[in-house]
């Protein structure tokens, strides 16, 4: 019974993990917490439904060409919205960003309404191994999800973006100094963060109902793993979600699911309190 | 004699943060391949002026040329791949990268081809051997003279017409101030002009070909390192 659970809390933690490190990758480089990354999650669900269910294609390639939807239209936002502001507050970009949240949050519901959708995926009978339920949905989430954290590290250390991104993050000024141009590295951020999000609606869908609301679900836990990480630290962001989903799925052991949420707002809390930087991030001095 | 294009021209430059101007009617041309040396006491508006050349601060008037190139519009980026390199007085390398990431960063968005690159980082690491065997060393790991070294290896990697070094021997232990100003001789001796400003001015004369000496957010001076203390008293140049 706890070995099912563990399973199904890491499973968890590997929907989580995808926006936590598009929340932790937009800190890093922007300095801001993004607040629209769960209106982000949602519109990636429904731009794959809409390909998956309306226009029959199958879910695989709906999935794609939702990463590619909702790329393209974070780097739009992002030249609307968050560019004109980009040397604004943090506190001005994370307004704008709860702004961005519900314009994208409000347009799903106008054009879908309320109800419940989901995805047309086939059934498919649940496996046994070492007396644990998988199902086929959670094999899909942890290929998916495993894919996209390996392609980040892949990005981030061994490619010339990678590199520039982290140049960025640590130190705009010398990144522009040293022949970056740093407009050109935010795009490619939003991209990545447009294809980790949907990537992570479309495990969402899998895992529950599609409705407006279905971003806003995961909000509060993936702001605590991006936090239990360390912000700006997408390693931290994976260990952070992995640990919330499981801590999260085995608190339903003792408490009522509805509440389960309430231990992210704890563990925030006791990080907060104890080790302010996160698990992996380092303290920073300011001069 | 007809002088040699100045290879960096600076023409009536003003420049400030907020309303006011730190650095006004600042005129400069440096002619190629000398090392010209911009002293002055604190609050004068050196960093301000070598900000202005690298694109971090925007001149409010006035105009900056690389050779024949206006560069006034032209951000920190554009200006690097122009062939201007700056190296800042801190935070001058990125600590959480290695030697190697911090050489590579500093050419892989430049539009060079990856073989040009590779030669110019064995060309620069023959420059600094004392970075060179430690490629895989995390920078942030490197002792005060080693990341100056390291940071001067970066600039170096953008194969600059020009080097802008902001106070290159601050915070230097005195056993490394002499090593770094030896070496910007020896950058300076590849045919890389350079542009520093300095506050160690004993060092920095030692080198220099012509000096600037900078009071005030104006040029009070435009001398040789041989005038000063001879023909010109620099404590009532400084006191004005």
């Amino acid at each position: 019974m706890i070995a099912q659970v563990v399973l199904n809390g890491f499973i968890t933690g590997m929907i989580i993990a995808l926006p936590a490190i598009a929340l932790t990758l937009t800190y890093g480089i922007l300095k801001f917490p993004n607040f629209a990354i769960g209106a982000m999650l949602t519109a990636g669900a429904y731009l794959a439904f809409i390909c998956n269910s309306i226009l029959q294609l199958p879910l695989l390639l709906s999935a794609a060409i939702a990463a590619v939807g909702l790329a393209a239209t974070v780097v739009i936002v992002d030249r609307l919205v968050f560019s004109p502001l980009r040397e604004r507050t943090t506190i001005t970009l994370l307004v704008a960003s709860m702004g961005v949240s519900f314009v994208l949050e409000n347009m799903a519901r106008f054009a879908f309404g309320n109800s419940a959708r989901s995805f047309e995926a086939p059934i498919v009978r649940s496996m046994h191994i070492m007396g644990l339920r998988i199902n086929f949905e959670q094999i899909v989430t942890a290929a998916t999800a495993l894919a996209g954290m390996l392609a980040v590290y892949v990005i981030l250390r061994h490619t010339p973006l990678g590199r520039a991104m982290r140049a960025v993050a640590d130190n705009p000024a010398l990144a522009a100094v040293r022949g970056i141009d740093r407009e050109r590295i935010v795009r490619w951020m939003w991209v990545i963060v447009g294809v980790l999000t949907a990537a992570a609606g479309v495990l969402a869908g899998l895992d529950r109902a599609i409705d407006p609301l279905l971003g806003w679900n995961y909000v509060v836990t993936v702001f605590a793993a991006a936090i239990l990480g360390g912000l700006g630290n997408p390693l931290g962001a994976v260990l952070g979600a992995l640990t919330l989903g499981v801590v999260e799925e085995t608190s339903t052991l003792v408490i009522p699911p509805n509440y389960r949420q309430v231990v992210s707002f704890f563990a925030i809390a006791i990080l907060l309190l104890l080790r302010p930087q996160g698990l992996l991030g380092t303290v920073r001095v300011k001069k | 004699m007809t002088q040699p294009m100045p290879v960096l021209s600076v023409q009536a430059v003003a420049a400030g943060y907020g309303g006011g101007d730190i650095i006004s009617g600042i005129s400069i041309d440096v002619i190629p391949g000398e090392i010209f040396t911009v002293i002055g006491p604190n609050g004068s508006g050196k960093s301000t002026l070598i900000k202005v050349l690298a694109g971090l601060v925007r001149a409010r008037v006035g105009e900056i040329r690389l050779g024949p190139s206006r560069i006034t519009p032209l951000s920190a980026p554009q200006r690097v791949a122009s062939g201007l390199a700056y190296v800042p007085q801190e935070f001058n390398v990125f600590p959480n990268m290695t030697i190697g990431e911090n050489l590579r960063v500093s050419t892989e968005f430049l539009g060079r081809e990856r073989r040009a690159s590779a030669e110019q980082r064995d060309r620069v690491l023959s420059m600094f051997p004392e970075i060179g065997g430690r490629l895989g060393l995390r920078a942030g790991l490197l002792s005060g003279g080693q990341r100056q070294m390291l940071a001067f290896a970066s600039a170096m990697m953008a194969e600059p017409k020009v080097l802008l070094l902001d106070e290159p021997s601050a915070g230097l232990s005195p056993k490394f101030v002499g090593e770094i100003f030896d070496k910007i001789k020896a950058v300076n001796g590849t045919g890389v002009t350079v542009f520093m400003i300095e506050q160690n001015v004993k060092e920095a004369l030692r080198i220099a070909d012509r000096v600037v000496v900078l009071v005030n957010g104006s040029i009070r001076l435009l001398t040789t390192p041989g005038d000063i203390g001879v023909k010109h008293d620099l404590h009532k140049l400084y006191l004005g």
